[in-house]
């Protein structure tokens, strides 16, 4: 069985290490090609780690299915107009396919299906169906990353913290040298549970310990809890980071797979996260089966 | 503040403090460190009657980032038995004795896990730890605050200016506020109020649960107030941040530190909208931009201004000072001083809405309540 590990062993570099542009196209004059970076090292923080601080955020439509897709009219048109509609776009799966065992497809495909079924009940059942992004729910990994929202890097010696303004979710990358934490997960959660480290320019996060509950789109690609995910960000300018992801699920895929974006730095000169604290739009959505009926 | 119904505060929650219950107990019984939070008598006599002082640290030295400011990097938890106002018994004193001060962390320790076996109202500050609250028992639903780090506080409210310990009277425009909010809320203060047995069930919908048991927000400050139970906070620093995490509801701020200005009037977070700065050793945090319906015990989100203040004071402690200064809800403006003791980690995720049993069972009997009573067959309410 082909592991994440020998995976990412072989995997393919950012396109910078494999073609470079030539150096100073850019002072020529040329605009840059697509998917080409001139060689490039990070700046260091203090304790000599490339310096990953800052907003960041994907320009991809991934959220709304991470493989190719036609753009569409999105729920209800009658009453959202061009609002409700969805773009459509490029996949960001490594070769396209998604290599899902065969009750597996079947389980996504009725996920898409059902994705706007919300029935909340006070047990797990309240997962059955529904896209957890529709109830305001935590995005996961690696969903959080291509949520069209900007989160931040707060990097420390000791953690790598990523805040993401979607619905607050937060992840906390433990680095080598916090020994005091657990290297197994003590307990599941949307987030996961994940450790890092730098292997040169890169900084690689590794994540188990995952709900089964969170979705990687709209689409209903899902995942189990045996979900394993393996992430590389790599700073390939002072403004991008490439983002590459291997996923492993041996009770939903055959094999494991990959995706890859570019995460561009938010350059506003104001930009700070602000709220989106969507649970607070979602409450009669979730719970209206469970309200007063009011005569009008 | 917060009205704990929170159940849903899940297994996870749970098992965290499970993992991190066992450290926190000995550091609990061992470090007589929060007497340092600026206590003269009740410190010097409880380093002196710790047996293990003399492992403590002789010469700490301030942990410091990169450029040289002082690091609250980490863990810790500011649970005490103290309450926010000074009981009338205590008068203008601040301190309590060194006898006081055992006698009060034993019988709250007792009283934490034996709910009721001890309450008093004077030990039990009524934003902190109240075990004669039937909506959380910590036998129960989780850990006491023995177990989930609480240390002695060497003083006798956590308020500290003014001098007697009170929070000062509210203004008569904040009076007139508050109770056409109560009487905007069809007369319920606290909409879901099962605190004095036979109160009713009073919710329509999901928005009448409150923010903290609809899980819309549930902890974050300003100010940094523990409550019953996951009350940890982590701390991660740069030089250009310091972000701080709640346990509960694992909110977050991210407070810069470069001196850029505050964000436009016209946006409102549930957090505001903070900005550091360095005083010497101490950083200085003001926050804006409140939301109207989420500022600091209902103050006027127009006028209402919280500053913080972080110092660390030793190896083991910070101690943490907020500010409030609301002209238009209170006649002055006032302190307290809440020591924050050095914890163990790490937190765990706190997923609330995402599995908010609360709202569907409380919305659910609500809606039963309501058809028994239309069939003429009233459920009790006892």
């Amino acid at each position: 069985m082909v592991t994440a590990a020998m995976l990412l062993s072989m995997a393919v570099r950012p396109a910078a290490r494999q073609a470079p542009a030539a150096p100073g196209a850019a002072a020529a004059g040329k605009i840059p090609a697509p998917g080409q970076f001139p060689p490039y090292r990070a700046p260091r923080t203090a304790d000599g780690k490339p310096d990953l601080n800052g907003i960041w955020q994907a320009f991809v439509t991934a959220d709304i299915d991470i493989q190719d897709h036609d753009a569409q009219a999105g729920p209800h048109p009658d009453v959202m107009g061009a609002y409700g509609a969805w773009p459509g776009g490029q996949g960001i799966v490594e070769g396209g396919e998604i290599p899902y065992k065969p009750e597996a497809l079947a389980k996504k495909k009725e996920n898409a299906e059902k994705r706007m079924v919300v029935n909340i009940t006070s047990d797990p059942h309240r997962h059955d169906t529904g896209d957890p992004e529709l109830k305001c729910y935590m995005p996961g990994v690696p969903r959080a990353n291509y949520m069209p929202f900007p989160f931040q890097i707060i990097e420390t010696p000791h953690v790598v913290m990523m805040a993401y303004e979607y619905a607050r979710a937060l992840r906390t990358i433990y680095m080598e040298n916090d020994k005091a934490v657990p290297q197994e997960p003590p307990a599941d959660s949307w987030m996961g549970w994940s450790h890092g480290h730098f292997e040169g320019e890169t900084l690689v996060v590794d994540s188990k310990g995952f709900v089964p509950y969170s979705w990687f789109d709209r689409a209903g690609d899902y995942h189990s809890d045996a979900l394993h995910v393996v992430e590389r960000y790599t700073p390939v300018s002072p403004y991008h980071i490439m983002y590459e992801a291997t996923i492993e699920d041996p009770n939903v895929f055959t094999r494991p797979w990959k995706m890859s974006f570019l995460l561009y730095r938010r350059m506003d000169k104001n930009i700070q996260l602000v709220d989106f604290n969507c649970t607070e739009f979602v409450l009669d959505f979730l719970y209206g089966q469970y309200s007063k009926k009011i005569d009008k | 503040m917060r009205k704990c119904l929170g159940i849903s505060s899940t297994a996870l929650g749970i098992a965290a403090a499970i993992v991190a219950c066992v450290p926190i107990i000995v550091a609990a019984q061992s470090s007589p460190d929060a007497a340092k939070a600026g206590a003269k008598t009740a410190a010097q006599a409880s380093v002196k009657s710790d047996k293990n002082a003399a492992a403590k640290p002789q010469n700490w030295v301030m942990p410091r980032t990169a450029d040289g400011h002082p690091d609250f990097s980490g863990y810790w938890n500011s649970l005490s038995f103290t309450p926010m106002e000074r009981p009338a018994k205590y008068g203008n004193r601040e301190f309590l004795t060194p006898e006081e001060m055992k006698e009060k962390f034993k019988s709250g320790v007792r009283g934490s896990y034996e709910p009721g076996a001890q309450g008093s109202e004077d030990r039990y500050g009524g934003e902190l730890f109240n075990p004669d609250s039937v909506d959380y028992d910590a036998t129960t639903y989780g850990l006491s605050p023995w177990q989930n780090g609480i240390k002695p506080n060497p003083r006798t409210s956590l308020v500290v200016d003014p001098p007697d310990g009170k929070i000062p009277p509210l203004t008569a425009e904040a009076k007139a506020r508050l109770a056409a909010g109560d009487r905007a809320a069809g007369g319920f203060p606290y909409v879901v109020d099962d605190h004095h047995g036979g109160a009713v069930v009073h919710a329509d919908r999901a928005k009448d649960l409150g923010q903290n048991t609809s899980c819309v927000t549930q902890s974050g400050g300003p100010p940094l107030i523990p409550a019953e139970y996951n009350s940890g906070l982590f701390m991660a620093q740069n030089p250009a941040y310091l972000m701080i995490e709640t346990e509960t509801g694992s909110e977050f701020r991210i407070i810069p530190l470069d001196g850029r200005p505050h964000v436009s009037a016209s946006i409102h977070q549930w957090h505001g909208d903070s900005r550091g700065h360095w005083e010497g050793d101490t950083l200085v945090v003001e926050t804006t931009n409140l939301r109207p319906d989420h500022t600091y015990r209902n103050g006027d989100p127009k006028t209402q201004k919280i500053t913080e203040y972080f110092k660390r004071i030793s190896a083991d402690t910070i101690e943490y000072k907020f500010t409030v200064d609301d002209p238009s809800t209170w006649t002055k403006p006032w302190s307290a001083i809440i020591p924050m003791s050095v914890s163990t980690g790490p937190l765990f995720e706190y997923d609330c809405s995402e599995n908010n049993n609360d709202a569907v069972n409380i919305l659910a009997g609500a809606r039963a309540f309501e058809k028994k009573a239309a069939e003429g067959k009233p459920i009790s309410q006892k």
